[in-house]
């Protein structure tokens, strides 16, 4: 904890890309309403300045005059502007170069083979790649993305990578299981994904925050969506943090959502260096069902550290209010016993929702904390 | 030991099949492009379930969007909801959201079944929920309480199976994961033996199977041996075989023993191994061996490879039944 004001505030992941951007960096020319959301969010949060060659030649219909690394670049401001003008304490660039969180950390690995489309919904399918072998880094990755923010962010940067757990999880696990002996049942399963798992954590993560942290990285967010998928693999989660953590010196976040979090405690506490959990809680307080009291475990069970607390729902448009997102604090503060604690962010990534909204439901989550740090800063008498 | 091998739950797209619903969502192909593709895909899958020796075809059930799909569209009083994760996967399905005490419209599901099924029904598979996981995987909003919707559910999942058991077909797979994830007790217990006995009251000679997968089934054997079914299966990668009931069975014992969530292609020696050994345990009428749950959770290449383990296995075995 440190001497920030009350209920600072913080991105949680990726944004929606905006139009001219997904035509620019294809040098496709803009049509009118590509140009019109460049233009007024231009006005808006000001960002296109700083690199007037290239709004120009996507303005002027000239896609072909800016290349599809300055087009990333440009949509990579935006995002850090958008969220500074916010007023975020913490910001990234809205993983403006990032397409998933999956296959692009794996394409940076060896030992991996992409064998084909798994259907996750629908018409809807994502590519799954089996570990064929040792897992070994080819570089450290998301390297030059964070320089990039680094050197334009006026706000505190905080850098988002995908954990270790989740890239395992989400990975066919074929070499580790391979060199368990006898039959291929729960045990044996559950012995060689922690193998995997605290592989890809020493040999690709921690390198990667290594590199990341020498450049200047403060802030890690770890993402582990899959953690609460398997609650009975709560260790393996642990151990794959606490392998890619170990012996590094950041300030770590834990990013897990749309999880049942009793089920990951107490065995999540072991999580050494982590020193903050950003949770999703809006998307379950609804009428007749507080979301935020499961943070009454983590205080029974003792636990310190901050929270990232989830104030606004990142799968619905309605935007909430001020008063809304304040009244979340306030019961989490209460359940914590502690506001000092306190960080607000949506409850996860905001690329679902449109900029317009997601935009709104980040006024909200500045603006309910300013309402929320008055009250505990000046109260009633 | 009588050995049967088959599918036991929707098979992948192959990737000209996805890429075509891709187009067809971003209307870059039209329908019947895809349906054509459709049609070529099923006959694949039907070839090699037969070149494999499969014991009924299935088609893979390429069409259906998710399980619960066909009814939740097809059947009076749902609607079709939001996404929600299917069991401790990465992938998800459309809850079904049930308004108003369900009712089936003759002749709707069966239209969903694929072409080559209704083609050869009497060499075919029908795939069907298990009143039990329909029941506790739907957003009830009916006001119906649950021992009543899993009961209902199974009578009427047996007129269905009475339908299509009047089309020729005689084998009806239901999928019963949360049989083992959320064992049920109480009046919930004796709703999903009320609702199988409704769905055995329809068989009429036929062959019913229920399929659990997603947890460990041995705790749930009690219920399990209560069910008034052909087979019951259980997942292998769930189910230590150490672990199933000693306890002889007349009943076929089905054995999930090929994993669709590791591309890792499995040993026919050692699955014939650990085969014999739950089959030292149960003494089944038959074994059914098959995919441990969905192979659908791997894509079609992978999973066409992990397959041919079943027909190595049945070889395996054959000479070796005490």
């Amino acid at each position: 904890m440190s001497d920030r004001p009350l209920f600072p505030t913080q991105e949680i992941g990726s944004l929606a890309k905006p139009r001219w951007q997904l035509l620019g960096q294809r040098s496709e020319p803009l049509d009118e309403p590509a140009k019109e959301e460049l233009r007024s969010w231009d006005a808006r949060v000001g960002f296109a300045r700083e690199a007037p060659e290239v709004r120009d030649a996507l303005l002027d219909g000239r896609p072909r005059d800016a290349s599809p690394e300055a087009v990333r670049d440009l949509g990579a401001l935006f995002a850090l502007r958008y969220l500074e003008t916010v007023g975020l304490t913490r910001v990234y660039d809205g993983e403006a170069r990032r397409i998933e969180m999956y296959e692009y950390p794996i394409r940076q690995m060896r030992g991996f083979r992409f064998g084909g489309h798994v259907r996750s919904f629908d018409n809807k399918y994502y590519l799954k790649a089996a570990v064929t072998d040792e897992v070994r880094l080819d570089h450290p990755y998301h390297v030059d993305e964070f320089d990039f923010v680094k050197r334009h962010a006026h706000a505190e940067p905080k850098v988002p990578i995908t954990g270790p757990y989740t890239l395992a999880d989400w990975s066919y696990n074929e070499y580790y299981l391979a060199r368990q002996r006898g039959w291929k049942g729960r045990s044996a399963r559950r012995a060689a994904q922690k193998e995997f798992v605290v592989d890809i954590a020493r040999r690709a993560i921690r390198p990667t925050l290594a590199a990341l942290i020498d450049r200047g990285a403060r802030v890690i967010q770890i993402d582990e969506p899959a953690a609460g998928t398997h609650p009975d693999e709560a260790a393996i989660v642990v151990d794959g943090f606490n392998a890619a953590t170990d012996g590094l010196n950041a300030e770590f976040t834990m990013h897990i959502c749309f999880s049942n979090y009793a089920d990951l405690l107490p065995t999540l506490l072991e999580a050494k260096r982590c020193s903050q959990w950003a949770w999703e809680f809006a998307n379950r307080d609804t009428a007749g069902h507080d979301g935020y009291e499961v943070l009454k475990t983590l205080t029974e069970y003792g636990d310190r550290r901050e929270v990232g607390l989830g104030a606004v729902d990142v799968h619905r448009d309605p935007v909430e209010s001020p008063e809304v997102v304040a009244d979340r604090i306030r019961r989490a503060s209460k359940y914590l016993g502690d506001p000092r604690r306190v960080w607000v962010n949506p409850d996860c990534g905001l690329r679902t929702r449109s900029l317009a909204v997601a935009y709104a439901k980040l006024e909200s989550v500045v603006k309910g904390s300013a309402l929320a740090r008055a009250e505990f800063e000046n109260p009633r008498r | 030991m009588i050995v049967r091998t088959g599918l036991t739950g929707a098979f992948p797209r192959s990737e000209a099949l996805v890429a075509a619903t891709r187009d067809l969502d971003r209307g870059r192909t039209s329908a019947d492009a895809v349906e054509e593709l459709y049609r070529r895909t099923e006959a694949e899958v039907v070839e090699l379930e037969q070149r494999l020796g499969f014991e009924g075809t299935t088609a893979g059930y390429l069409r259906w969007a998710d399980l619960f799909r066909p009814f939740a569209e097809t059947w009076e009083g749902f609607t079709v909801g939001p996404l929600t994760r299917w069991l401790e996967t990465n992938t998800f399905y459309r809850q079904p959201i049930l308004l108003a005490p369900p009712g089936r419209t003759p002749g709707a599901f069966a239209s969903r079944l694929p072409p080559p099924t209704l083609e050869s029904p009497g060499t075919a598979r029908v795939l069907l929920p298990g009143p039990y996981s329909f029941a506790v995987m739907l957003d009830n909003r009916s006001g119906e309480t649950e021992p009543a919707l899993i009961h209902r559910l199974g009578r009427l999942l047996g007129d269905e199976v009475k339908e299509l058991r009047g089309r020729g077909f005689s084998t009806f797979l239901f999928s019963e994961p949360q049989l083992v994830v959320r064992p049920p007790e109480g009046p919930r217990a004796e709703a999903v033996v009320a609702g199988y006995s409704a769905v055995q009251s329809a068989l009429n000679g036929g062959t019913s199977v229920v399929w659990t997968y997603g947890a460990d089934a041995a705790p749930a054997f009690p219920l399990l041996d209560r069910l008034p079914v052909s087979v019951v299966g259980v997942d292998l990668a769930e189910t230590e075989v150490d672990q199933l009931p000693e306890s002889a069975t007349r009943r076929g014992l089905g054995l999930g023993v090929v994993d669709p969530r590791t591309t890792l292609e499995e040993d026919p020696a050692e699955v014939a191994r650990v085969v014999r050994a739950a089959y030292a345990r149960r003494r089944p009428s038959s074994v059914w061996l098959g995919p441990g749950a969905r192979l659908d959770l791997l894509p079609w290449e992978p999973a066409t490879r992990k397959l041919h383990v079943l027909p190595a296995v049945q070889k395996a075995l054959a000479g070796a039944s005490p």
